[in-house]
């Protein structure tokens, strides 16, 4: 049985004609121009790369950040960022600077341990620091200029002191003052938020 | 009780990209080809490029209607809503009728059809040979394909992206290397020149060559699941209108003047040039792109193993798409109260529109047995013979097939030029082109010059279809009379207008359409043209 082949210029060109117009109509499809929405998102998406490159999870008495680690983390790991969990003891003008502070040291290191273990459940490298300091804002700005941080997270909550004025002073300031983004968790009533009121309210009336 | 967590309904999820979108359209019309070529080839022999574009052309005009309606009304439904919209209930009825006729067809034909593609590399499953076998294997693809619908087993978007990749991929190299090894321009000339078929035989080709062109509906059904579809849905309509193009033209010429790679003989050994191995040949009909893929220098050797199985792969998927689609377009007209509230009723367990599922199925079924009839029963063979041109299965599908489609694309047409009339204030992010500029009813209106082009073109083929098919001329207006008279009674049982239309409020919906779409800055353009408009009659009144 023979073999046949027939190379002629039309064939050619016609061959690269269909694969040109097919390529180039796949590839204008494909590439859309971008909507208002989708210029917002990408402009979004390029800030995260420069928000999230180092974060710091400040906390302190006045600064509850527990809530708040567990999203540190999970943030720290999807995009690979370095974090810090910083514990500042705030010592009154009335002691001296290196005074000891049993209690607060106590409350540090449990925070700090806490912090440790959510990190490393989620595979995430954290280095932990406690500071004394006369002022818990001016302390968490010190750190975070020195470790160039991109992220400061803070966590606070609703009720106990200060009830119906979730942030606190210290909060306050620190996010006035930040040369750096600031990421404030309010914990909704330690988390009850998310379960069914209505549906509570019913059974307990059942 | 937080009202807005329980009353509101879920949504679709805009999930389908751009990619997702042509698939989805390319799934169904890229394995047209793969059944037209054959037959197109077999009738229109010399003039099959021609045939291919002249269907072409109307094609064109087709999907261009489509991508400006499917863009401006982003909503599941398709042409049928297109047409609901713009000349009203019953005509919507016809449409979305003849759209179910097709689906049904669809699912019948392409089974068939991958069957014969499958028949390349297992001989057992070729029609002529074992008729029961192929009937079998049929029947079962279709009834599996109605059972996984019905267990809401779908397929998925991502596999159908994949194949759709691969199939235009394969389908590139088929054509470059067949142009660049296997084409001879004298011989396509020297064919066109010495084979022009008689005007009947061209009419029937160029009838069947419309199937080739079947399906851009799938783009605008999935319209309420594209992203952005104001503005994604006019880039894959375009793509796919353009690749499918592409494709067929350069297929026919191709196979015209194409130099098979191993001679092909007859019977008493004289020489066939590669087109005439289709003429008075279901078999060969039934694969043509197979035939040759597997006549390609170098390249056909490889391509003999695989566009069996692509081929087979993508028109099972097709014709799923026919028994998914069939069940969409019935619940969208149930919802329309054009069919009864049983087409939108879901099973329990499954959560899928059962009814409507196997009904269809069952219809796609009845085809199947009248398409099979001649090779299974030779007294029917006989029959057809006597009073159907001798018109085999595959002819039977293929005529019913054009004939739904070319009814239905006709009432598109129409129903775009009744839209452009009547709803000028939406926004048409793409439309098509020549228009002339008119006042209708107080407002400034573009009346499509192309639509009326692709009208004519359509219903030519229409009148070609109805002309050439014995088989197609009494089933395929049965049908339809059929549907109205049943679409009359249920209209009248439920004391809604028979002739006329239920009063809707177009403007809320439209506001609504474009709201769910994500289309926000349309949205904002369509209440300030409302706005706008009814200014400007107020004033006119004062």
């Amino acid at each position: 049985m023979s073999s046949q082949v027939h190379v002629t210029l039309a064939g050619a060109l016609i061959a690269l004609l269909v694969a040109g117009l097919v390529g180039a109509t796949l590839w204008w499809m494909l590439h859309p121009p971008e909507s208002y929405v989708q210029r917002i998102a990408a402009a979004a998406e390029r800030n995260l790369e420069r928000i999230v490159g180092s974060l710091i999870v400040a906390f302190s008495p006045e600064i509850d950040s527990a809530h708040m680690m567990a999203l540190a983390a999970k943030l720290a790991r999807g995009e690979r960022s370095e974090l810090l969990a910083l514990y500042v003891i705030e010592v009154p003008y009335t002691l001296p600077p290196d005074a000891e502070m049993t209690l607060e040291e106590r409350a540090a290191l449990d925070a700090l341990g806490a912090a440790e273990t959510i990190a490393n459940k989620n595979n995430v490298v954290i280095r932990t620091e406690t500071i004394k300091a006369r002022s818990t804002k001016q302390a968490v700005l010190d750190v975070a200029k020195r470790e160039k941080a991109d992220l400061i997270i803070l966590g606070s909550y609703r009720e106990g002191k200060y009830s119906g004025a979730p942030l606190g002073r210290v909060i306050d300031e620190i996010a006035a003052d930040a040369k750096c983004d600031v990421l404030i968790g309010v914990e909704g009533k330690h988390g009850t938020l998310l379960i069914d009121e209505s549906a509570q309210s019913n059974s307990q009336q059942a | 009780m937080p009202a807005d967590s329980k009353s509101s309904q879920p949504e679709l999820r805009r999930s389908v990209t751009p990619w997702g979108s042509f698939s989805w359209g390319y799934s169904d019309v890229g394995a047209d080809i793969f059944v037209g070529l054959g037959l197109v080839l077999a009738w229109a022999a010399g003039a099959s490029n021609v045939a291919f574009l002249f269907a072409g052309v109307v094609y064109v005009c087709i999907g261009l209607a489509y991508t400006e309606l499917a863009a401006t009304y982003p909503v599941a439904g398709g042409g049928q809503y297109f047409v609901m919209r713009g000349l009203g209930d019953i005509f919507g009825f016809i449409a979305g009728w003849a759209v179910l006729l097709d689906f049904t067809i669809d699912v019948t034909l392409f089974a068939w059809t991958s069957v014969d593609y499958s028949s390349q590399l297992l001989p057992a499953l070729v029609n002529s040979v074992h008729p029961w076998l192929h009937f079998g294997v049929v029947l079962g693809l279709v009834i599996g394909l109605c059972l996984l619908n019905v267990i809401g087993v779908r397929e998925s978007t991502t596999f159908n992206g994949v194949v759709s990749a691969l199939d235009v991929i394969s389908e590139t190299c088929i054509l470059c290397f067949g142009f660049l090894f296997a084409f001879r321009p004298q011989l396509l000339i020297h064919t066109m020149q010495t084979h022009w078929p008689s005007p009947y035989e061209l009419m029937l080709g160029t009838s069947l060559a419309i199937i080739s062109f079947v399906g851009l509906e799938s783009i605008s059904q999935a319209a309420q699941e594209t992203q952005r579809p104001a503005s994604i849905i006019p880039r894959t309509s375009v793509s796919l209108i353009l690749t499918i193009l592409i494709f067929a033209l350069a297929y026919s010429n191709l196979a015209l003047g194409f130099q098979p790679w191993h001679p092909i003989t007859d019977a008493a050994g004289h020489h066939l040039q590669f087109w005439q191995i289709f003429p008075n040949n279901p078999d060969n009909q039934g694969k043509a792109v197979a035939l040759l893929a597997a006549q390609v220098p170098y390249y056909g050797a490889f391509a003999a193993l695989y566009v069996p199985v692509l081929g087979a792969i993508l028109l099972l998927i097709s014709s799923n798409s026919g028994v998914f689609g069939s069940s969409r377009i019935a619940y969208a007209m149930s919802t329309s109260n054009l069919l009864p509230s049983i087409f939108q009723r879901v099973h329990r367990k499954f959560r899928t529109p059962m009814i409507s599922i196997v009904f269809f199925s069952i219809i796609a079924v009845i085809e199947l047995l009248f398409a099979a009839a001649p090779a299974l029963f030779p007294a029917v063979s006989s029959l057809y013979t006597r009073f159907f041109h001798g018109e085999n299965g595959l002819d039977f599908l293929a005529d019913l097939y054009a004939f739904g489609a070319a009814t239905s694309y006709s009432f598109v047409f129409l129903g775009l030029i009744g839209l452009r009339l009547t709803d000028p204030l939406s926004p048409r992010k793409f439309k098509i082109p020549l228009n002339v500029p008119m006042r209708f009813r107080g407002e400034r209106v573009e009346f499509p010059i192309v639509a009326v082009i692709g009208f004519i073109g359509i219903f030519s083929i229409l009148m070609f279809t109805l002309f050439t098919h014995p088989l197609g001329r009494i089933f395929g207006p049965s049908w339809l009379l059929l549907g109205l008279l049943f679409y009359l009674v249920y209209r009248r049982y439920r004391r809604l207008p028979i002739l006329g239309s239920q009063p809707r409020n177009w403007r809320t919906a439209q506001t609504e359409i474009l709201r769910r779409a994500g289309e926000l800055e349309l949205m904002d353009e369509y209440v300030a043209n409302v706005k706008a408009s009814d200014a400007l009659r107020a004033g006119q009144g004062t």
